[in-house]
């Protein structure tokens, strides 16, 4: 039984109209109307139904760039003079204790440049996401509690580093809904497979399945590869339209004898939305779909068409996305630091700048939080060789999980910011320090969420995204 | 036996018989004496509490906002269990206490209270005070711990109560109750102004008894043999059939693998081994426990510790501690590993929630976090022995007493609580576990007739199973936050019952069944819906949606498909090559549980589960249109029934889905779809794949293509003449996803097919490519049924781009990628790669060769089994009344 403790209201009648004419059922809807409570019917037949968080809500969909293993912030967003400086030298401080030894200070390779009015210090290697930098607000400050990848992911997903815990699109897609039924709430694209630590990074934890992430593995461009049970190739779509409109005979005469039932309609219900489920899920993975000039605009590549596929997903109406760099922990740079995150940067930098782009074009960044980030940043010392972990080419950085960046934009966020700082070599948080806990409390904040009274009782305790922790930054909000 | 020395139930271990009186007749006695002298009670009360509610109660009591520190001081017990700073009061030792320093301002600790120093002559009663031994009369007055906001809730929620013999109501004149239990009922629906629905029929009590008991539909036949059976005890026979056959077992095995958390795999590991090879022992051994009705108090026991209670060689009851060693893994932190095991006992089988007081002591119940590290300890006292012959089992280790962790930190531990029961069952004073772990101990308390949680949730589950609701809604919480049962003496008369009649499950089962509460009808219409819309007092039977397993093993069951065999190695059930075994058999990987548990709401692997959730969404309906699964089982289902008259065919069908035959108004509805179904068929409809793979050869003077056969052989990547090539007819030709190969002579052209099937405008891109100095290469064309030859291109040892620009195609319009040799036949492998695109009605599309390319399609579905899908997605075939 779901204890809400948030208003599980439609979010008005005119939307509730508007969604039972938009699903067309014929006479299961107007049955219902006539026959049932609203609340009773929006209950039973739409856990996914849109919902009103505690207060209006700056952003209605979030766009989680996760670029896992660990992005270095000293190369990308955080730039460190000092750490130049002391490029083959020890730092003037003691290196802080992270997964494995490190050496000397290890100055980034890459140039930064400052962009936009506001001036923010970026990387060249996101150069061209740079271009957007008075949208962004850069979190400098982040720390989370160890430098390993398990437990890091884990915190950053679903705010707790090692226990069975709901991920952040769970608590989201069961506090909200979503605005499409035809389409997943929270769709978690991966190309090649799984992250580190697989599907518990979307898991539901102890909400109900139906808030789990849906993994979609974007390596396939074919949608039965993509969405499970998507396609039949077995049966026409009219020759399946003819056994749909049988079942619905034979479902009105089984109701008619049980007029009331909530459970029989829902189960009504969910068949007319699977049927269009099948036309719109194709159409929404369908990049080449898209004109040429925003093929284009995104660039080539698996990470171009996912970031593509985000977008075309938030117009639909999806609550949550989840764009994972690849399978594994592609930004883990250990060794080859310069060669690995210039490849990796290089596949997905344009792609971010086309989405930012893309979406205050068309009116959506106001509305759509695009985070970008990993579970982690890295050390400003150079890694030193261990056998069995490394490639012994002290040219890497290990984890660090004592300070990092990550950005937010749109979605109701203050742009041009660069919010708290790491000390000169960035290898701490010092100033304004966000724990993951505070980043987590501000997104449901701009979701419309108080986070200390989003909860849920499980196991004889009112369950919280922040646990007993989180404060809601409000220096980052607009 | 441990001694139960609870204080109230103050008597010693009797038979189980005149217990049960006695539970009754025992005077709750109340209260131990203090420990401490009246002066030294005095002594507090005139000094020393008031001083603490003026100066430290705003931080450190239930009235802080936030308790500072995690220390409190308005109880005995709070200041015992310290704060973050550990202990802070040492009875007698003021100079130790850290309490002392505080208010004393000493430096270089907190200064108490932060901002002003207490006047001296308070410090000195408290100095005084501590000397003393720090009489604190708070706690010692009360027999029970309190919970975390000081109320005495262990002598008033009434799941802490034994349970209570309520005298049977009379109810004179009224024919509708059959049992004591239907009375306790009757009696709380009266009292509501509610009637009670009828009986039900027996067709509709034949099915939901089939789904309860054994989770499977009952056959056409056996419903008309049972409507048909005048016998006056044909119910009890069909009841105590169901209870014996084998597949009783399997369903009520299922039930216990939620509370279990059962599952295949360890959770997350990185590369280690993650499967637990032998978990299926523990499932096989549920199936024989159930079936063998297994007394529940034994049931219980053996999973904690079958180790102490049978032969360390007899692997088969041993496997019974898979309840125990088959948690998640948590990457082998064994304080995550313990916490889940004493929450699998503790909410499953006594519904605490005891590991919320992992931290600190319970907000709600009256649960220290002492008697967590009490359980704790016994825990670690365990260990699972390595290449055993039994291996799911723990065995007794090095015995330790474990620490409180302050605020659940293992670097911050309190002094060792010593293991035993929980304080609240065993009393203040409960007698350390000496046995060992004292996991022996700890299950014999769990199952200890006194004991008032556990057959009171046993029951409230087989409850909750029948009727899809239990008479307590939190099924795995009894504490003080949980709603007291709607029907509170028909749970107690059950509970006391079931361990009257030796624990039996069975017999348990078997008396709710035969009440009239079960057998209600599930109709809502009645005016009882106005007072009680919720059905929480039962006064029909809820409707229920088949549960996954049941769902999944009906469509087997009635296709006829479904493999009975009992036990052994858990089997895929996902996919397409799935195994047409029961869904309890399937392997649950509780890493990455595929989508089709989540999506009919499976019991979360990873805890235990309480109950299942019920969601609707468009994903069910999705499997059961388009999985293999669904359509296969339609198609042995279909096939199997089908006769050459329709009517026939309906009869069987409906017959075979839904355990009844059609109305009139049934069969022509059917029968309607099945001839519109074969007229659609009948009629050109867009294709499943617009490419076919074949050979032929080009008419040079009508500009089009001779003859297209298809190749009749695949042979998993490639379409050729036959199972060995060359092929004596076709010779090399082939074709594969990128390319092929020509076969000889001017009719064994590899031709690549793609047909429209909406007219629209079209483009071409592509290459040909030929990379062999051998030879002399191949030519390629591409022609249109309607246009002729397109582009003609030979090549040899190169690439070559084959564009066509513009062109307009038609519904039926067929474009051919036709290769042949040159002069010679050798070496004419190549690679052609085409994409079409362009636009239809506004849509762009793109139709990529490669991509394209496929093996045999499967068949269509036949009017027949399109028409026993419907029957299987049915409402009435997945809701029981």
């Amino acid at each position: 039984m779901s204890q809400l403790t948030l208003n599980t209201q439609w979010a008005g009648t005119s939307s509730r109209r508007e969604w039972l004419c938009r699903s067309g059922a014929g006479f299961g809807s107007m049955a219902l109307q006539t026959m049932l409570g609203d609340e009773v019917v929006a209950e039973a037949t739409q856990p996914l139904a849109p919902k009103q968080p505690h207060f209006v809500p700056q952003a209605k969909h979030v766009i989680h760039i996760f670029l896992n293993g660990g992005p270095s912030h000293v190369d990308t967003f955080d730039p460190k003079p000092e750490l130049t400086k002391y490029g083959g030298r020890p730092l003037p401080m003691a290196n802080l204790r992270t997964e494995r030894p490190t050496g000397v200070g290890l100055a980034s390779p890459f140039k930064f440049k400052r962009y936009g009015e506001s001036g923010l210090e970026v990387s060249e290697l996101f150069s061209k996401t740079a271009k957007f930098a008075d949208e962004m607000c850069i979190i400098r400050s982040m720390h989370a509690d160890v430098p390993n990848h398990e437990p890091s992911l884990l915190l950053m997903n679903c705010g707790e580093a090692r226990l069975v815990r709901p991920s952040v699109g769970a608590w989201m897609t069961y506090g909200l809904g979503t605005e499409n039924q035809n389409l997943p709430a929270f769709i978690a694209m991966c190309p090649g497979g799984y992250p580190i630590q697989e599907s518990q990074n979307w898991q539901a934890g102890f909400l109900p399945g139906v808030y789990q992430g849906t993994h979609v593995d974007t390596q396939h461009t074919e949608i039965e590869k993509l969405i499970e049970n998507i396609r039949n190739q077995r049966v026409t779509t009219a020759q399946q339209g003819d056994q749909l409109e049988l079942l619905r005979e034979l479902n009105r005469r089984h109701q008619e004898q049980r007029p009331t039932d909530a459970k029989l309609e829902a189960r009504i219900q969910s068949f007319e939305l699977a049927f269009r489920m099948q036309r719109e899920a194709a159409e929404a993975f369908d990049v080449s779909r898209e004109p040429q000039y925003t093929l284009d605009l995104y660039g080539a590549g698996t990470q171009a068409r996912q970031i593509l596929i985000a977008r075309r997903l938030v117009e639909r109406g999806v609550r949550y996305i989840q764009v994972w760099h690849g399978a594994g922990q592609p930004w883990d740079s250990h060794d080859d630091l310069e060669k690995n995150h210039r490849r990796l940067a290089g596949q997905c930098d344009q792609a971010i700048a086309a989405l930012l782009s893309d979406l205050k074009q068309r009116g959506l960044l106001d509305e759509t939080l695009v985070m970008w980030g990993g579970e982690f940043g890295r050390t400003p010392t150079v890694e030193l060789p261990k056998k069995g972990a490394n490639q012994g080419r002290i040219n890497g950085r290990d984890h660090n999980n004592h300070g990092f960046t990550v950005w937010l934009a749109g979605g109701g966020v203050q742009g041009g910011l660069a919010y708290g700082a790491t000390d000169d070599f960035g290898f701490r948080a010092e100033e304004n320090r966000v724990h993951v806990h505070d980043l987590h409390a501000t997104l449901l904040h701009l979701m419309g969420f108080d986070h200390e009274r989003f909860t849920y009782r499980y196991a004889g305790r009112d369950f919280r995204l922040t646990d007993v922790h989180g404060r809601v930054v409000r220096d980052l909000i607009a | 036996m441990i001694s139960m020395r609870h204080l109230r139930w103050g008597f010693c271990q009797i038979a189980v018989g005149a217990l049960l009186t006695c539970l009754l007749l025992a005077p709750l006695t109340k209260a131990a004496p203090t420990d401490f002298s009246q002066e030294e009670i005095d002594f507090f009360e005139s000094k020393i509490r008031p001083a603490l509610i003026k100066h430290c109660y705003v931080c450190h009591s239930s009235r802080a906002d936030e308790i500072q520190g995690e220390l409190r001081l308005d109880s005995q017990a709070g200041w015992q269990a310290g704060g973050v700073s550990g202990t802070v009061i040492v009875p007698g030792r003021p100079e130790k206490s850290l309490f002392i320093a505080a208010i004393r301002h000493t430096a270089g600790v907190a200064n108490m209270p932060p901002k002003q120093k207490l006047p001296a002559a308070v410090v000195e009663d408290f100095e005084a005070w501590v000397r003393l031994g720090a009489p604190d009369p708070r706690t010692a007055s009360t027999a029970h711990p309190n919970n975390d906001l000081g109320e005495d809730v262990a002598s008033t929620h009434w799941a802490f109560q034994p349970p209570q013999v309520t005298p049977v109501p009379s109810m004179p004149g009224q024919t509708w109750s059959t049992t004591d239990l239907d009375r306790y009922v009757l009696s709380r629906l009266e009292g509501k102004g509610v009637q009670p629905a009828e009986i039900a029929d027996r067709a509709t009590l034949m099915r939901r008894l089939y789904f309860d008991l054994v989770g499977l539909p009952p056959t056409f036949e056996a419903i008309q043999d049972f409507v048909g059976n005048d016998a006056p005890d044909a119910y009890l026979q069909l009841v105590n059939t169901l209870l014996e056959s084998p597949q009783f077992g399997e369903r009520w095995a299922r039930h216990w693998m939620d509370v279990a958390r059962f599952a295949d795999t360890r959770g997350y590991v990185f590369t280690a081994e993650r499967k637990y090879t032998d978990a299926f022992k523990y499932r096989d051994w549920l199936i024989q426990a159930f079936n063998a009705d297994l007394p529940y108090d034994r049931f219980l026991k053996l999973q904690m510790a079958a180790d102490r209670l049978v032969e360390a060689t007899d692997a088969e009851q041993l496997a019974a501690m898979g309840f125990l060693t088959l948690g998640r893994r948590f990457l082998n932190n064994m304080h995550d590993i313990i916490d889940d095991r004493i929450d699998v006992v503790t909410r499953g089988t006594m519904a605490l929630t005891v590991s919320c007081s992992r931290c600190h002591d319970h907000k709600y119940d009256p649960i220290p976090t002492a008697d967590y590290y009490a359980l704790y300890g016994v825990f670690a006292s365990s260990h699972e022995p390595n290449n055993a012959p039994a291996p799911l089992r723990l065995v007794d280790a090095q015995v330790v007493n474990v620490g409180v962790f302050v605020r659940g930190n293992p670097g911050n531990r309190g002094a060792a609580v010593p293991r035993r029961f929980l304080s609240l069952l065993a009393g203040p004073k409960a007698t350390p576990f000496r046995d060992g772990s004292g996991r022996l101990e700890m299950a014999e308390a769990i199952v200890n007739p006194q004991n008032p949680l556990t057959a009171r949730v046993l029951v409230n589950r087989v409850w909750g199973h029948l009727f899809g609701a239990g008479l307590v809604t939190t099924p795995s919480d009894f504490g003080v936050r949980s709603d007291a049962p709607a029907q509170p003496e028909a749970l107690d008369y059950l509970a006391l019952q079931f361990v009257q009649e030796g624990w039996s499950v069975k017999q348990l089962i078997r008396r709710i069944v035969l009440s009239s509460v079960y057998r209600q009808r599930s109709d809502e219409g009645s005016p009882a819906q106005q007072i009680d819309p919720e059905n929480r007092f039962f006064w029909r039977m809820n409707r229920r949606r088949k549960d996954f397993e049941a769902m999944r093993d009906g469509i087997l069951a009635v296709a006829g498909n479904l493999d009975k065999t009992i036990g052994g190695p858990s089997v895929n059930i996902v996919g397409k090559d799935y195994a047409p075994r029961r869904t309890l058999y399937g392997f649950i990987d509780r890493q990455n549980l595929p989508g089709i548990f989540r999506t009919f709401d499976f019991a979360g692997p990873d805890t235990h589960a309480p109950k299942r959730h019920e969601t609707t969404v468009p994903q069910q309906a999705l499997f059961l249109l388009n999985s293999p699964f669904a359509m296969q089982q339609a198609e042995v289902l279909g096939n199997r029934v089908k006769t050459p008259d329709d009517m026939t065919t309906i009869d069987n069908l409906y017959r075979a889905v839904l355990g009844r035959s059609p109305d009139a108004a049934e069969r022509q509805l059917a029968g309607a779809f099945l001839d519109k179904a074969r007229a659609r068929d009948a009629r050109p409809s867009i294709p499943q794949s617009p490419w076919k793979f074949g050979y032929g050869g080009l008419n040079e003077e009508e500009n089009g293509i001779r003859e297209f056969a298809e190749l009749p052989y695949w042979n998993g990547e490639a379409w050729q003449g036959g199972e060995k090539i060359p092929d004596p007819k076709l010779g090399w030709l082939n074709l594969r996803a990128a390319g092929g190969h020509p076969g000889a002579g001017p009719t064994r052209a590899a031709i690549r097919r793609w047909t429209a099937y909406c007219e629209g405008e079209i483009v071409i891109q592509g290459a040909l490519v030929h990379s062999e100095k051998r030879g002399d290469g191949v030519r390629g064309r591409i022609v249109s049924s309607r246009h002729g030859v397109l582009g003609d291109w030979s090549v040899h040892d190169r690439r070559q781009v084959t564009a066509v620009t513009r062109l307009r195609v038609e519904v039926g319009d067929t474009i051919d990628f036709v290769v042949d040799s040159r002069a010679s036949t050798d070496y004419d492998s190549h690679l052609w790669k085409v994409d079409i695109s362009g636009h239809f009605h506004g849509v762009r599309r793109t139709w990529n060769s490669q991509k394209g390319f496929h093996g045999p399609l499967p068949p269509q579905l036949q009017p027949v089994v399109r028409l026993a899908q419907v029957l299987l997605l049915s409402n009435e075939f997945q809701f029981v009344d």
